[in-house]
């Protein structure tokens, strides 16, 4: 369990899906989860970083759990997921900021596993019950979804598959970054030429070698 | 003036005269309040000649700018004194309304000294103060007591029958048990012939910015709200929540420090509180949290146990009989004790009774003696009269000091120091003595907050400590709690004093502020003869590694680290604060007739 922990901690932090103390992780293992400690580095775990709780009851441990303990037992009691995986990825966090509900992949991967990615608020959005309201409902339908200028939760049946949700949203969202930015290039091209933004002599002239 | 009233009362109660006095309102900015203004009421006015049980001793009851303004936690008061039990400067931090009242009624503080010539009970308001005879009251355990003089818009903290005896940790309470409860504060307020104080006030706004004020709280209950800690371990647990956890980590205190671990320790957490014994959550004037607990045995109810009382009463006794533990805390709260010195202290007599120093029926694991113990020790009865001078007096008096678990006298709360590197440093050089709440080290030694660290590593904890010394202090001395500080740091108070108060302080002069208070404890302890010597810990912990458990094979590296204290700290290596040090803290006019300075 600990090497799984290790190995997708280590992927979500070095693939800047979230920062050295940001986001955390979870498996249900029956009537108990196993979370990362609230302020851990996922790219460091260590035992002492993964902490067993009650799904539906809290014990002393619940001093040391992640702080976004009561979103994920809320998905868990609602939803059928054995792994969730929270993290704050830039460019996804970036574009739920300037999308009303979800999500839309432009890129033929991302629509193919996800369609859309809802987004959704809250007025408080790290550990709130708020969101476990939301989350519970919302991942009964869909796998992942982000949480407006936060972050995305996501479910799977194990780790892997979490993991998988998030890594390939931030994906999707980064290429449509790159071509809303692109296109809005194309546009300035297209209106003022390539000469706009060249600083060679001929830039223009040089379609035509 | 915004955030402090500006004011104090002065009761002499051998003269039966009371005034009213102006604050200079500088040495509330640089002292902040709470704990830090009665530092400097006690430096300046308690000399070296004066005993802690003598009419000269103050009481001084002081409340913090946040105190009763409505910002989280901002509940608390601070009464400061030189202690029966330490002989050092001791300050008891409270949650009960006592404070509030006090501050509503006009004043930052309320200064006792003297003593009456019978016994006496104060009644405090917006006019001021007035004395009443208590012989009715004299006897009365706390809560009777209380009952007696409860009155709308007011509070009551009273001493037991433990303060009237002049029991060396003898505390101040409310009707609930909410407590001014370490060093034997009782046993001072006792020596004046002083049952009870009633403090009748309304609230009153003295906030300079409300809005932003209003702001910076709304901030602050979203971080209260989002912390597991705050919003669900200490909610749901209370404090007991703790000893499974301090078990798993072989630091839990039992049969006197003798081992770290105890087996049967599932038998008094949090959990079977909750499970059998909690009936109701509760909350101090003003808290999000709501630690308190409210309880119900067989046949008593009331409130408590916390953690530290269960390690003292229970594991560290050898006694997993939580009936009893809850009992026995109940009479402590009525009688007026501090729990944890009262627990420490029958802990030493156990081990002296093991080790045949003693000859007693005390023994590790014998629940069914607990009460009479504790009556006895409130009564001065018997053996009791031995115990209610503190385990420090009382293994010296069998002829074994090494099994009082004490540093400067005051006893150890619910962590073994082997276990936690920096705790033990706190420990050392906290100056009230053994003390949990001087920078607790548990969070970044065992919860993580706000980072973890290696807790047994010895190199580095010095500055971590200090930083958090000091950060206690302004804590104790703005009115706040310090389980907040789970969940909001030093930017949120500073932005709060500046709201409130309208002196702008940065995170920077919250913690000079706590040094320069730290510093002046610090300089009244060496003026009533300690010094480097007296920042130690127990032989036990230096030279005895724990056997079994989490913690198994450690002993505390003090040496190491406390040279490392005193140069983080400016001082010489004797302990002493240098001339520029003090000069740094703007002490130099109030300690120039020291000669350590």
């Amino acid at each position: 369990m600990l090497d799984q922990f290790q190995r997708f901690g280590s992927d979500l932090f070095y693939r800047g899906l979230t920062s050295s103390h940001g986001g955390n992780m979870s498996v249900r293992m029956g009537d108990r989860i196993i979370i990362t400690r609230t302020g851990s580095m996922l790219a460091h775990l260590t035992e002492r970083d993964l902490i067993e709780i009650g799904l539906d009851e809290d014990d002393s441990n619940i001093m040391l759990a992640s702080s976004e303990l009561v979103v994920h037992r809320a998905i868990y009691l609602n939803t059928p997921a054995l792994a969730i995986v929270h993290v704050h990825p830039p460019f996804a966090v970036a574009l739920s900021m300037c999308m009303d509900d979800a999500i839309i992949p432009m890129d033929s991967e991302g629509s193919y596993l996800f369609r859309k990615v809802p987004v959704l608020q809250t007025e408080t959005t790290v550990g709130s019950k708020d969101v476990a309201k939301i989350a519970a409902q919302v991942l009964r339908e869909y796998k992942i979804f982000m949480l407006r200028g936060h972050g995305c939760f996501s479910i799977g049946p194990v780790l892997e598959e979490a993991y998988q949700w998030c890594s390939s949203l931030e994906e999707s969202c980064k290429i449509g970054y790159y071509t809303q930015t692109l296109q809005a290039a194309q546009a300035t091209i297209s209106e003022r030429g390539l000469g706009s933004l060249e600083y060679r002599k001929h830039t223009d002239d040089y379609k035509e070698w | 003036m915004h955030g402090w009233m500006g004011k104090m009362l002065r009761v002499d109660l051998s003269t039966r005269s009371t005034k009213i006095e102006d604050i200079d309102e500088e040495i509330l900015h640089l002292f902040l309040g709470g704990r830090g203004f009665g530092v400097y009421l006690v430096y300046t006015e308690v000399t070296p000649d004066i005993a802690p049980l003598d009419p000269e001793n103050i009481l001084a009851f002081c409340a913090g700018a946040m105190t009763g303004i409505g910002v989280p936690t901002g509940g608390r008061a601070s009464m400061s004194t030189l202690s029966p039990l330490t002989g050092t400067i001791f300050d008891s931090n409270s949650g009960s309304q006592f404070g509030v009242r006090l501050k509503w009624a006009g004043y930052d503080a309320l200064v006792v000294s003297g003593r009456a010539d019978s016994p006496v009970w104060l009644e405090i308001n917006t006019e001021g103060a007035q004395i009443h005879p208590a012989d009715h009251l004299w006897g009365l355990e706390i809560p009777s007591a209380v009952e007696q003089l409860k009155a709308r818009n007011s509070a009551v903290v009273s001493i037991g029958p433990a303060g009237e005896n002049r029991v060396l940790f003898s505390s101040i309470a409310d009707e609930s048990g909410r407590s001014y409860g370490r060093g034997g504060v009782g046993a001072v307020m006792g020596s004046k012939n002083l049952k009870a104080i009633l403090a009748t006030g309304k609230p009153r706004s003295t906030i300079a910015d409300q809005e932003i004020t209003d702001f910076v709280n709304y901030e602050a209950g979203k971080m209260v709200k989002a912390s597991p800690r705050t919003s669900q371990g200490l909610p749901e647990f209370g404090t007991s929540v703790l000893v499974n956890l301090m078990n798993w980590y072989g630091v839990l205190p039992t049969n006197n420090f003798q081992i770290g671990e105890f087996e049967q320790a599932e038998n008094i957490s949090g959990e079977c509180l909750r499970d059998k014994y909690l009936t109701k959550r509760g909350a101090c004037w003003g808290c999000p949290i709501g630690c308190k607990r409210v309880t119900r045995t067989k046949n008593e109810k009331g409130e408590g146990p916390e953690f530290e009382t269960i390690y003292a009463l229970g594991s560290s006794l050898g006694i997993d009989d939580f009936e009893t533990i809850i009992e026995a805390n109940y009479l402590c709260n009525r009688l007026g004790m501090d729990t944890i010195s009262c627990g420490a202290t029958i802990a030493c007599a156990m081990e002296l009774t093991q080790r045949g120093a003693l000859a007693s029926e005390l023994a590790f694991g014998r629940a069914e003696l607990l009460l009479d113990t504790i009556q006895d020790i409130a009564c001065r009865k018997g053996l009791g009269d031995h115990l209610a001078e503190g385990s420090k007096r009382l293994s010296v008096r069998y002829g074994l000091p090494e099994t009082s678990m004490q540093v400067k006298g005051l006893e150890f709360p619910g962590y073994d120091p082997r276990g936690m590197q920096g705790q033990g440093l706190l420990y050392a050089t906290s100056n009230r003595g053994a003390c949990h709440l001087r920078g607790n080290m548990l969070g970044p030694e065992l919860l993580g907050a706000p980072k973890m660290l290696d807790r047994h590593a010895p190199s580095g904890k010095a500055g971590i400590l200090i930083v958090l010394q000091h950060t206690s202090a302004v804590i104790d001395s703005i009115g706040m709690c310090k389980f907040v500080n789970f969940a909001i740091g030093d930017d949120f108070f500073a932005r709060l004093m500046t709201s409130i108060t309208g002196y702008e302080y940065q995170v920077q002069d919250l913690q000079l502020a706590g040094e320069r208070i730290w510093n002046l404890e610090r300089l009244f302890n060496l003026r009533m003869g300690f010094s480097r010597e007296d920042d130690t810990l127990p032989p036990r912990f230096l030279n005895e590694p724990l056997k079994e458990g989490g913690s198994a094979g450690h002993i505390v590296h003090l040496d190491e680290m406390l040279a490392e204290y005193y140069r983080f700290r400016g001082w010489t290596e004797a302990g002493v604060p240098t001339p520029k040090k003090i000069a740094e803290l703007g002490l130099k006019e109030i300690v120039k007739e020291q000669s350590h300075a």
